[in-house]
């Protein structure tokens, strides 16, 4: 858009939430920070890791610890005066004396590093000795969870690299093909008998709408895993009439085939209830003007409606890849290799269920999360708003004008 | 100068038209001729069916009964190739309804280049007259939200004008607009009825309907009310409710 640069040079600069909240927004500098120095002891009565750095220098450790306590003090007493002159604090307590709050600002941000230190050798150094115990040991740590989540994903690696690399692709391919279905499919579905069309075309466009319809209806009225077997078993009962072995069959119609195909159709279905809903949505008298000028329907549609249609369905459209990477888990109840199958696959080898779902849970979200980021930054293309991490097809479409 | 060109046929031709929403009847037996190169325009209280009449003359409304010939066709007939006939009768509308997703010159040339396969720097050109007649010429390649609503009217009716309809129908086409943007707009619609086009306009200024149409309809619950000259109407309404609705037009 040609008012984008504009529009921009007058708003002010954009900041991150965290660093709005840091350089302008620290209203609650003693309240809130005390929570972090909170964290920050607990952290520090933990046990140190084998490679905690801080174990070398004691009496460091010990002064970020009183000082953390003393900003808790400092806080509780901050506290009990806003309670006690609760109607004119502003005007009586020390702490908001703008030099006094300006010190005290710098002070939270001392608090904030010394918890940030504490986080680096208890947490990231933890991890970081499970991990080098758990890539030397020869059988699973049974006695430390962390060095056992460790070991599990280390040996477990090329389980895990297979079924994420699968699970992206099921994603990906299945929802980039069922774009162009559902665009197929929305074209068959919003049709309307036009007075110049001859009987011939009457019935192929009300029989285009009512396959989109009940196609519709059946895909987003069945749940995905049910669909996925009745595909896969279904197909492999079309080969078993040809003269094919079963070897010759899963090598043909493999799982990962029929997930895709699966995840695909049901795609189709639910993006194309978003176009429907981001055309719908379009003003129509943009269709009354094109019409009035002689463009047929069709032309009409093309030209016109469809351009902005499209662009009002890019938030759900977005959307769908993100449901897909979550959904095509259910795909491993055909045994296609997909995350959820390898998580299975591994939990079986170690006995260990908790863990190991617990590994691929991190690596679902981090998945989905990349995944929303990049479709956010994709959508910023088209001026639309993208909402984080979606919950189902059917939320409405919002869009800025 | 419609009054030389009476014995000529009439360009449009509404027969007997009927047309109702539900159980709204919206309108009631309407009969009206457009000569050529006649101005008609529509005035009446806020639905007493102006507006769906003017959407009948291009089928944007289906008629329930009754004809409404352009030329020699008849629109109302099934099977009728509307979009040929729409071709020929340019449509402005209240809500300007330029299309979004294009600039202002795309706006003009879709239309000629989609139906009648002219060349696309061909388009332009004949666009770009159009739109030096509104003023804009210069708003070419600007994106359509930028422009303000007179502006946006403007180039709606210079998109309506590059497919050279023979007729044009304006739906309250100031109605949406800043009392101080609606000149501008008219001005261009008093030019076009100097250069002889014939227009049917249904319109809530009564200065415009005065000076510049050739004919005056009044309307009223779903008939036609009245009609005649604008001496007529505005010096000398016959019918009560006329005079009842001009007296509060004209009264501020």
């Amino acid at each position: 858009m040609s008012s984008a640069p504009t529009s921009e040079q007058r708003a002010p600069r954009r900041r991150g939430r965290v660093a709005s909240f840091v350089l302008d927004d620290h209203r609650y500098v003693l309240l809130g920070t005390s929570a972090v120095a909170a964290v920050g002891m607990l952290l520090s009565s933990q046990p140190r890791p084998a490679m905690s750095f801080l174990a070398n220098a004691f009496t460091v450790e010990l002064a970020m610890y009183y000082l953390l306590a003393a900003w808790l003090v400092l806080a509780a007493v901050a506290l009990i005066f806003k309670l006690t002159h609760w109607k004119n604090y502003d005007e009586t307590a020390p702490f908001t004396k703008p030099a006094v709050a300006r010190v005290l600002r710098y002070a939270s941000y001392v608090v904030w590093a010394m918890t940030l230190v504490l986080v680096v050798d208890r947490v990231v150094m933890s991890v970081a000795s499970a991990w080098s115990v758990a890539v030397t040991a020869t059988s699973r740590p049974t006695d430390d969870m962390l060095e056992s989540m460790c070991y599990i994903l280390w040996n477990g690696r090329q389980t895990f690299i297979t079924g994420f690399v699968t699970t992206v692709e099921l994603a990906v391919i299945g929802t980039v093909v069922a774009f162009f279905l559902a665009l197929l499919l929305v074209f068959c579905r919003i049709q309307t008998v036009d007075r110049p069309d001859n009987d011939f075309i009457r019935f192929w466009k009300k029989a285009g709408a009512g396959f989109a319809k009940v196609y519709s209806t059946v895909v987003r009225g069945t749940p995905m895993m049910v669909q996925a077997m009745v595909i896969y078993f279904g197909v492999f009962g079309l080969f078993r009439m040809t003269s094919l072995s079963t070897t010759q069959i899963n090598g043909i119609w493999t799982t990962f085939l029929a997930g895709l195909v699966t995840i695909t159709l049901n795609s189709t279905a639910y993006m194309m209830e978003v176009l429907r809903g981001g055309i719908e949505s379009v003003d129509p008298g943009q269709m009354e003007a094109a019409r009035s000028l002689g463009l047929s329907q069709w032309q009409a549609m093309r030209k016109v409606v469809f351009p902005q249609g499209i662009k009002y369905s890019i938030p759900g459209l977005s959307n769908e890849l993100v449901i897909n990477i979550k959904d095509s888990s259910v795909l491993s109840v055909i045994g296609t290799f997909d995350l959820m199958f390898a998580t299975t696959t591994v939990a079986g080898i170690y006995y260990q269920q908790f863990q190991t779902a617990l590994i691929s849970t991190a690596v679902y979200l981090c998945l989905t999360m990349f995944a929303s980021w990049l479709l956010g930054r994709f959508a910023r293309h088209f001026d639309v708003k993208v909402e984080a991490l979606g919950s189902t097809s059917d939320t409405p479409v919002k869009v800025e004008e | 100068m419609a009054m030389t060109q009476t014995s000529q046929q009439p360009m449009v031709r509404i027969e007997g038209l009927r047309k109702s929403f539900g159980n709204l009847e919206v309108l009631r037996d309407i009969n009206l001729d457009v000569m050529p190169g006649q101005v008609v325009t529509i005035i009446g209280p806020s639905g007493s069916g102006k507006s769906t009449l003017l959407r009948c003359i291009n089928l944007l409304e289906t008629p329930d009964a009754g004809h409404v010939w352009f030329h020699d066709a008849d629109l109302a007939a099934e099977h009728v190739d509307v979009n040929r006939l729409r071709e020929k009768i340019g449509m402005v509308f209240q809500g300007f309804n330029l299309f979004n997703n294009m600039n202002v010159l795309d706006n003009c040339t879709l239309a000629p280049v989609t139906l009648k396969k002219m060349k696309k720097d061909e388009a332009e050109q004949v666009a770009m007259g159009h739109l030096e007649a509104v003023g804009l010429a210069s708003f070419a390649h600007a994106n359509v939200s930028n422009l303000s609503g007179g502006q946006k009217q403007r180039v709606a009716i210079a998109r309506a004008l590059c497919m050279q309809p023979d007729l044009m129908l304006f739906d309250e086409p100031t109605s949406a607009l800043d009392p101080e943007i609606v000149g501008e707009v008219l001005e261009v619609m008093r030019g076009l009825a100097r250069d002889g086009m014939t227009m049917v306009v249904v319109t809530h200024e009564m200065q415009f309907a005065k000076t510049v149409s050739d004919r005056v309809v009044f309307m009223d619950q779903g008939v036609i009310a009245e009609e005649g000259t604008p001496a007529e109407i505005f010096g000398a309404p016959k019918h009560a409710r006329t005079r009842e609705f001009l007296f509060r037009y004209l009264d501020d």
